[in-house]
């Protein structure tokens, strides 16, 4: 009894102890996402969101930030865009790569269709004047030059097969396909009824749900499915086992990387908004989609990838 | 926002993920009932074997049903199948806790006094183990049953389909009723999984059962 | 059956691309430790906590039974929501930064509901006549509690720990979707690049993790009740 007894006032006692402890001297809990610069001058955090492009876009900013002047922290990872967005807000995080075209379909009260848009520069616009409008404001920098749009993608052995090159033959052949979607492009409308409203010979056999990008090529791959979503900059898409619809109507919105960063920010380090458009600049489709190849599929870590890029640009040295 | 919630309960594609996600767990179930009650059976009467497979049961009750799920990613692939593997191994640990234990806890002296009255062993499982044992194996399909609902909302990792489709496309989305419409379906069917086999437990429990429940004993 | 299980194993076997043995070794200290420590911090921070709000609510629960059914109920609905759900419930509260804390918050209220029940079955077990007995000894209500009744309860206190501690771990793997850190880390990666390495790798430390959890605790139980047969449900 005694013993119990003691255990019963040493337990409550070290419970307490211990996790004080831990929560004092843990900030590490481990995962792809945080890593510091180490280098002196203000501290800029650099946000991502949840998938290898984002990765490598958030190592890329926060390695040149870095190495100019400032203390560079990337926090990687956060998760989806309205996830990435509540952390630049609350000031988690200073900045985060976006696209134009999404934050007007997940985070801007944007009233209108983004799909209706018919510029990347009106996108661009849009999404940026709305920016400026929310509290605290954010601005949005100039947008990379390419589209990381949707990219319907085909098994190569069933393009072939079926002479499927552009999304018109691919809505003529679909009777006899299955498809591999998400459930946010079936139900969104930029998504899957853009494609059916602007391509109405589309019926496709089957259609399945899979929400991971990297599990939908891996589906397409063991032939779960003919045909797939991913977009346009997927590593995967390197690969000569899959073909890229073409789109002839341009139906979906403009999706440009570019970074959004909150003007306090700006206006307390103005030279920030330089450094992170030299690196948004020097970006291009087949790059993008190499070096995302290089993480998806040659298992590199995203910040290897970023720095080799930064270094072979003469953006760092 | 409550409308919102219920203009995604009419939805086309939601009735579609209630039924993956009812179809998951209930096959899920009843399929861990197919192989651990055989089990269960088969040990009741040896406490070696007994022994063993409870603690098989209790290892296996630990294991982070995300852990199992992923798993069988890169050994069965992508969809509704591997989850329904998946599952069904998570959902086997309660069930044959449960009803080894049941089983091995009818009291020897019961069984002893069966014999003596002449009953062959097939007798004495069916009129007598069983029905003592029957509360204690069904509270195991119960827990088992809400526990596999519950997981099955992690099938969406791995393409399988289900409500977690639902809460995984809310996460992307600005406003929560997609994710709140998600969640509470999943709540909705837990609470009924729930209800529904207790119901079936005070069922299958024998009316003398019920009484000495009653009495407290 | 057995054949296609044959099959399967051989299938398993004959992919030796499962597993790269080098990624391990080169990101061990990197990325694999890291996701450990950050799992036990997740889980031990948590089942603290549980604990701290737990065990006084327990206690004034088994004193004033009126407390109890709302008790049981609030921590049921809790209990039942799905974990993906209340995470991003958790996180659209304006306040909760994202990372490791909306996490340890959906993991304390998960566990609330069983080691209050467990708290309360405990104080329950314990018998009148040994309580009726130490007031007779003039012990005061207090002591009573702490040196009489707590401790005969410890037993099944510590069962619903040990299913707490288990439970947490698990739904832990899970936190890693809102950046919450952790060995499901790994996992969400793996799936996100298709490699199965890292899949593996944070499965298998989770599964261990949680294994070896409910096995010291398991030691502790039986430690503390050593003329019992330890009973599960």
């Amino acid at each position: 009894m005694k013993n119990r007894t003691k255990l019963i006032r040493a337990v409550p006692a070290l419970l307490t102890g211990l996790s004080l402890l831990l929560v004092v001297a843990c900030g590490n809990v481990g995962g792809t996402d945080s890593s510091s610069g180490g280098s002196s001058g203000p501290t800029i955090t650099v946000g991502s969101k949840d998938f290898t492009e984002q990765f490598i876009l958030g190592s890329m900013y926060a390695q040149a930030l870095d190495a100019n002047g400032f203390n560079g922290v990337a926090k990687l990872d956060l998760g989806s865009a309205p996830i990435a967005d509540k952390a630049l807000q609350n000031g988690q995080i200073d900045l985060y790569p976006e696209y134009t075209g999404t934050s007007l379909v997940e985070i801007l009260p944007y009233k209108g269709n983004p799909a209706d848009l018919n510029s990347p520069r009106a996108t661009y616009e849009a999404a940026k004047k709305l920016y400026a409008k929310r509290s605290p404001a954010d601005k949005m920098l100039t947008p990379a030059p390419f589209n990381n749009t949707y990219g319907i993608f085909v098994r190569s052995s069933v393009a072939e097969k079926d002479d499927l090159t552009n999304m018109d033959e691919l809505a003529q052949d679909s009777k006899n396909l299955t498809f591999i979607s998400f459930s946010q492009f079936q139900n969104r409308s930029d998504g899957y009824p853009n494609m059916q409203k602007n391509y109405p010979a589309l019926d496709f056999e089957e259609i399945k749900i899979v929400n991971n990008l990297g599990l939908r090529y891996s589906g397409l791959q063991s032939g779960e499915g003919d045909v797939g979503v991913g977009f346009t900059t997927d590593g995967q898409l390197t690969s000569d086992q899959l073909v890229v619809m073409e789109d002839p109507k341009s139906i979906w919105p403009f999706y440009h990387p570019a970074p959004v960063v909150r003007s306090d920010v700006l206006k307390k380090y103005p030279k920030v908004e330089k450094v992170l458009n030299e690196v948004t600049a020097s970006l291009g489709l087949d790059t993008m989609r190499e070096l995302n190849g290089k993480v998806d599929l040659d298992q590199e870590d995203p910040e290897d990838v970023a720095k080799e890029y930064l270094e072979e640009k003469g953006i760092i040295d | 926002m409550l409308s919102n919630i219920l203009e995604v309960f009419a939805r086309p594609d939601f009735p579609e993920k209630l039924r993956e996600h009812v179809v998951l767990s209930l096959v899920a179930l009843l399929v861990a009932v197919a192989i651990a009650m055989p089990v269960a059976l088969m040990i009741r009467n040896t406490r070696l074997g007994a022994a063993i497979a409870i603690n098989i049961g209790n290892v296996g009750r630990a294991v982070p049903s995300l852990a199992i799920l992923a798993l069988a990613l890169p050994l069965l692939g992508i969809g509704f199948a591997s989850a329904l593997v998946a599952l069904t191994a998570l959902a086997i640990p309660p069930i044959l806790i449960n009803a080894s234990t049941g089983l091995r806890e009818v009291n020897k002296d019961v069984i002893d006094a069966a014999r003596g009255m002449g009953l062959s062993g097939g007798q004495i499982l069916a009129r007598i183990q069983l029905p003592i044992a029957a509360p204690v194996i069904f509270a195991g399909i119960r827990t088992s049953a809400v526990q596999t609902v519950a997981s099955a909302t992690l099938a969406t990792f791995i393409g399988g389909g289900g409500l977690g489709d639902l809460i995984v496309e809310g996460y992307s989305e600005r406003g929560p009723e997609i994710l709140l419409a998600g969640a509470i379906a999943v709540a909705i069917l837990a609470i009924i999984t729930e209800v529904g086999f207790g119901a079936l437990e005070r069922a299958f429990t024998p009316k003398g059962l019920k009484i000495a429940q009653k009495r407290g004993r | 059956m057995s054949n296609s299980a044959l099959l399967l194993l051989q299938d398993v076997l004959e992919k030796p691309e499962l597993i790269d043995w080098e990624w391990i070794r080169e990101n061990f200290w990197e990325d694999i430790v890291p996701a450990f420590q950050g799992h036990i911090f997740l889980s031990f921070v948590s089942v603290a906590i549980a604990l701290v709000i737990a065990l006084p609510v327990g206690v004034i629960s088994a004193r004033y039974r009126k407390v109890y059914p709302p008790v049981t109920f609030v921590t049921g609905i809790l209990y039942s929501i799905p974990s993906l759900a209340l995470f991003a419930i958790l996180i659209s509260i304006p306040g909760v930064a994202i990372g490791p804390s909306p996490v340890i918050i959906a993991l304390v209220a998960y566990s609330l509901l069983i080691l209050i029940r467990n708290t309360v079955a405990g104080l329950d077990s314990v018998p009148p006549e040994t309580i009726d007995a130490a007031r007779g000894m003039g012990l005061t209500n207090r002591q009573i509690l702490f040196r009489v009744e707590l401790p005969l309860a410890l037993p099944i206190i510590v069962a619903g720990i040990r299913i707490a501690t288990v439970t947490i771990i698990g739904i832990a793997t899970i936190g890693a979707y809102i950046s919450g850190g952790g060995l499901g880390a790994l996992i969400f990666d793996g799936i996100n690049r298709q490699f199965p390495t890292m899949i593996i790798a944070g499965a298998v430390l989770a599964t261990a993790l949680a294994i070896t959890a409910d096995l010291l605790l398991l030691g502790l139980e039986r430690y503390l009740r050593p003329w019992a047969r330890v009973r599960r449900t």
